[in-house]
């Protein structure tokens, strides 16, 4: 986007399988949202292929549906709630009559009984985040990207909106990719975490987080090891940041 | 892409040149339509002999008094209106039923008054610009922020100097703003007024050269008038950078 | 200015005030009559114009002009709007000639209009089409090359087609800007009618309102005006309701206004 470009990606390799919750973090700037709208075929990559299934990414492909981090310039301030989740099962190509009761199911689901002909104006910012997931998920999508989605919410927000996510999940076996800066969330929501260097990025560190499900925020969190896991992992952003 | 500039560019010389063949080759009628070169000329002809800058002159004397006047008039007003309320409320319905009356049906009346003298033209000008300058300023010293003026207030300011210091300089913006906008409507009144009652200006140049068939002189006065709205403008960019340099700066970065 | 709240009496003793010292003022001098006749006797000429049916061909003229003109306007300017706006490269093409043209008052078009079309009613819908086109082409376009990126890669990821795209995102939220734009068209094409009317016509309200000005009928000179200013009042009510209904997912965010 004019100016000078920038190698935001070096070298990255890795593999999702389906129905995995993985997660990247890494020190900021460090191009994860590059690498995210790569993968939903919103940027080409200058170099190597994403696969998505076995099929190269050229261009946003149909199975795969991307949740972006300013969601109040992503959602649609012309339609209520329901509106904006009809958009996503519109784009599905489902006919408007038969998805009203999906849509509203959906709405449901992510905690939003009860405003339907609201407008995102009219909502607080948690709750446009979960009107922006749920339109995402009215689209049925193997494949959910998100970036950053609770970075610009309150902590509290943030953690109700981390539970109401793995409950979707768990319902849906949906295939996430999850970006936060939030070294903790990344433990407590991951199955698998990545973890990225400086500009051009590289994987530094892959683990396995293999904490029970479902999670819960005290009992969870409590366990010894994640911890551990988070000094591991802010130890080495950290020396990303200094180096 | 080449550089979006080059294209427009290109693109104008494109269409300046169709033309100029349309009319050479007379696949338009020359004498409807004459070839750009012929409007050129005549137009570096009319300016010249200084038939161009003597009628632009007597636009842009009306133009100015009219503008001048009613600046003079309504920003205080406005400021009045904005400052106390109960001075806007009063005067709000009279406004209000003033407002929807557009500028050019006035002239007629004015005629009655006038007759086709350059007054009529000035208080035509007057007219229009009026609301645009009186809102416009109304609105900057309204929604000035009580915190600015709360701090003046604490810096034991007496009213007076409040008003120089504190509410002329922050309602600034709006009120040029209310300024800016004016700025083409009072060219168009000129113009209109000219066409229906005068015996000179640029706006009767361009009809009289149309009435009697000069229609290259025609085109060479809407010439005159596309480059004086063009120049009218940059000088008051060049205003606003001089007077507000504080205001200029922030809208140039928010462009 | 509005302050839907309580009734503005002062507001309008005022303006009472205003009439009253009109209608003392006229009576008071015959000589000042003839210029400024009594409110009472504008009033009187205004009902019987509206009665008698003299003025109603020339409002409906000037009406229809006016419809005519805006609609067509509306039309071609959101279309070549929105396609400016979105295409990049025909933007970039047009950007200059647009600002060559721009400074022109639209007015100036009015003698090369009789020109090709002469006088009459072909003539004055083409000069409003032409003035009216301006303010809503250049709003378009700005609303429609300002939209967020996000809101074209939402569109994008949820794997829609350009058209739709378009369609769904792109106009929606190009909105506001457009009906900006529609709206100072709105007094812009009531006032080339009226123009057009005044510097060549036989009639419409325009014309109406200079022939009584030549034939020294002050008070239906003024009656005229009074009825465009009615007019123009009306058309711009009704806007606003219209702009109300459609709009209402605007209503809480802040709408950047134009005068």
């Amino acid at each position: 986007m004019g100016g000078e470009t920038t190698v935001a990606i070096g070298n990255i390799s890795c593999q999702v399988d389906a129905g995995e919750f993985v997660s990247f973090v890494g020190p900021s700037g460090c191009g994860k949202t590059t690498l995210l709208m790569s993968i939903a075929g919103l940027i080409a990559p200058t170099a190597g292929k994403i696969l998505v299934k076995g099929r190269a990414v050229n261009g946003p492909p149909p199975n795969l549906v991307l949740v972006f981090q300013e969601f109040n310039k992503s959602l649609f301030a012309w339609r209520s709630v329901l509106g904006n989740v009809l958009f996503g099962l519109d784009a599905r190509g489902k006919k408007v009559r038969e998805s009203e009761g999906k849509a509203k199911a959906l709405i449901e689901l992510v905690g939003l009984k009860g405003f339907e002909s609201h407008y995102p104006w009219e909502l607080s910012g948690g709750m446009q985040q979960r009107v922006a997931i749920a339109r995402a998920l009215a689209y049925e999508p193997e494949v959910l990207l998100m970036d950053e989605p609770f970075g610009s919410l309150d902590a509290l927000t943030r953690l109700e909106l981390e539970d109401t996510l793995l409950r979707l999940w768990e319902e849906l076996a949906t295939t996430i990719l999850f970006i936060t800066h939030d070294i903790e969330e990344a433990i407590y929501l991951s199955d698998r975490i990545w973890v990225l260097s400086r500009r051009p990025s590289e994987i530094i560190e892959e683990l396995w987080i293999d904490f029970p499900r479902p999670r819960h925020q005290v009992t969870t969190r409590a366990e010894g090891r994640f911890m551990e896991i988070r000094n591991q992992i802010y130890k080495q952003i950290s020396n990303e940041n200094t180096a | 892409m080449r550089e979006p500039k080059l294209n427009g560019m290109f693109f104008l010389l494109a269409l300046l040149l169709v033309w100029e063949l349309a009319a050479r080759a007379e696949w338009v009628n020359p004498l409807i339509v004459p070839a750009v070169s012929k409007i050129v000329g005549t137009f570096s002809e009319l300016l010249w002999s200084g038939q161009i800058p003597l009628q632009i002159l007597a636009s842009l004397k009306r133009a100015a008094v009219g503008y001048a006047l009613a600046a003079a008039i309504f920003i205080p007003l406005g400021i009045f209106m904005g400052l106390f309320d109960n001075i806007r409320r009063a005067l709000e319905v009279t406004v209000e039923m003033l407002r929807p009356i557009p500028p050019p049906v006035v002239i007629p009346a004015a005629m009655l008054f006038f007759g086709l003298e350059d007054e009529m033209k000035i208080f035509v000008i007057f007219f229009s610009c009026a609301w645009p300058i009186l809102l416009n300023t109304l609105d900057g010293v309204k929604n000035i922020d009580r915190v600015l003026l709360h701090t003046a207030s604490t810096f034991g300011l007496p009213q007076r100097k409040i008003i120089w210091q504190v509410i002329l300089p922050a309602s600034s913006p709006q009120i040029m703003t209310g300024l800016r906008v004016s700025l083409p409507i009072v060219l168009i009144l000129v113009v209109i007024s000219e066409m229906v009652g005068s015996t000179d200006g640029i706006g009767y140049f361009i009809l009289d050269a149309q009435r009697r068939f000069r229609v290259a002189q025609m085109y060479a006065g809407m010439l005159a008038l596309a480059i004086l709205g063009y120049v009218l403008n940059q000088l008051f960019n060049l205003a606003h950078r001089s007077l507000l340099p504080w205001h200029w700066g922030m809208t140039k970065r928010m462009e | 200015m509005n302050e839907p709240s309580k009734f503005n009496w002062t507001g309008w003793l005022v303006f009472g005030l205003f009439l009253l010292l009109w209608e003392c003022g006229s009576r008071a001098s015959p000589k000042l009559q003839l210029y400024i006749p009594p409110v009472s006797q504008i009033v009187v000429a205004l009902s019987h114009l509206i009665v008698s049916g003299q003025v109603t061909t020339h409002l409906l003229t000037t009406m229809r002009r006016f419809l005519e003109g805006y609609l067509l306007a509306a039309a071609i300017a959101v279309t070549v709007g929105v396609a400016l706006g979105y295409f990049r490269f025909a933007h970039s093409l047009t950007e200059m000639l647009i600002e060559f043209l721009r400074p022109m008052p639209s007015v100036a078009i009015i003698p090369v209009a009789i020109l090709l079309l002469g006088i009459g009613d072909g003539m004055i819908v083409a000069v409003t089409v032409y003035a009216s086109t301006w303010p809503i082409l250049i709003n378009t376009i700005d609303g429609v090359r300002h939209i967020e990126r996000t809101l074209i890669d939402t569109g994008r990821t949820f794997g829609l087609a350009r058209r739709r795209i378009l369609w769904q995102i792109v106009l929606p939220a190009a909105s506001p800007y457009i009906v900006t734009g529609l709206r100072v068209s709105l007094s812009i094409a009531l006032i080339l009618v009226t123009t057009a009317e005044m510097i060549a016509g036989n009639k419409g309200l325009g014309f109406f309102i200079l022939d009584e000005e030549r034939s020294l009928q002050s008070s239906n000179m003024y009656a005229g005006i009074i009825l465009v200013a009615a007019l123009g009042y009306v058309l711009n009510r009704l806007f606003v309701v219209l702009q109300e209904k459609a709009m209402k997912w605007r209503r809480g965010m802040v709408a950047r206004e134009g005068l």
